[in-house]
């Protein structure tokens, strides 16, 4: 029992918070997440995630839409990264404008991956993976 | 909104410009079937089929996005209908939705003061959301058979 609980302190939960107002996408976000083993933590705009990011710090990594309502993904990642708990979780962003103004600019925000709509399942897999996997490396690293 | 039986898009209304793209676009199935079902990979085992709830999401939302449009395309409110065009052109494109997605980006795109313009490219986006909404329909039932 004492080897279950330390390897429960070890390695905690997956977990990860999505935002996106778009319900299609929120669905295929943890669809995604689920097949890799992640428990999702499921905001519907930004000021959603706002308010779980003010009550919870503990997530592996987190995917926001760049446009939603009341909060957008940009704003949200100043907030985090402006916040010394939240500051080391990787963000992905997700958006339909392709624009590499706004890419770039979400980068200097401090994001760490930018997918572009339309996106293959593959992509979207493959994104999310290296995004799980960033976020446990910090972990380890802490 | 008015099915896609009812209605005949006249291509003359389509602004200038427009009208040859939008031409060649009607020839075109309103879902891409195999970009559609390519999200099966997605599916979990846990008993939902994810192209139907994917297809009952997509057809409640786009329906109110497409609702949105069209008021602020009457409203003539250009930060309303422009970030519902956005939304609706990111999950139309990724579920293979691409006319509506296509009819979205020139919502986007088109000059705010041109609302006469804005008005028949709303009229086209409902007309190949109509389209659209029947295709799915009919994916969904045959899954459900």
């Amino acid at each position: 029992m004492q080897n279950f609980r330390a390897k429960l302190r070890e390695d905690p939960p997956r977990r990860v918070l999505v935002a996106d107002d778009d319900p299609v996408m929120r669905l295929l976000v943890t669809n995604v997440l689920k097949q890799q083993g992640c428990e999702v933590v499921v905001a519907n705009d930004g000021r959603d995630a706002y308010r779980i990011l003010q009550a919870d710090s503990q997530f592996r990594a987190a995917v926001f839409d760049m446009t939603m309502p009341f909060l957008e993904g940009l704003d949200l990642i100043r907030y985090m990264r402006s916040e010394n708990r939240l500051m080391r979780i990787p963000i992905m962003m997700i958006s339909a404008e392709q624009d590499i103004k706004l890419m770039a600019s979400s980068f200097s925000a401090g994001a760490t991956a930018f997918l572009p709509k339309p996106f293959t399942p593959e992509q979207l897999q493959s994104a999310i993976r290296m995004l799980v996997r960033t976020g446990s490396a910090i972990r380890s690293a802490a | 909104m008015f099915s896609a039986r009812e209605k005949t898009m006249s291509f003359d209304q389509i602004p200038t410009g427009e009208k040859a793209e939008s031409a060649s676009v009607i020839t075109n199935d309103a879902v891409n079937m195999e970009l559609l079902s390519t999200y099966e990979e997605l599916q979990l085992n846990d008993g939902s089929d994810l192209i139907v709830e994917l297809i009952d999401l997509y057809l409640v939302d786009a329906a109110q996005r497409v609702s949105q449009i069209r008021e602020a395309a009457i409203a003539t409110e250009w930060v309303s209908l422009k970030k519902a065009a956005h939304s609706l052109k990111g999950g139309s494109a990724n579920l293979g939705i691409l006319q509506v997605a296509a009819t979205c980006e020139k919502l986007e795109r088109i000059d705010s003061r041109d609302w006469q313009a804005v008005a028949v490219l709303v009229q086209f986006l409902e007309y190949e959301f109509a389209r659209a909404a029947e295709a799915l329909a009919a994916v969904r039932q045959r899954r459900l058979d």
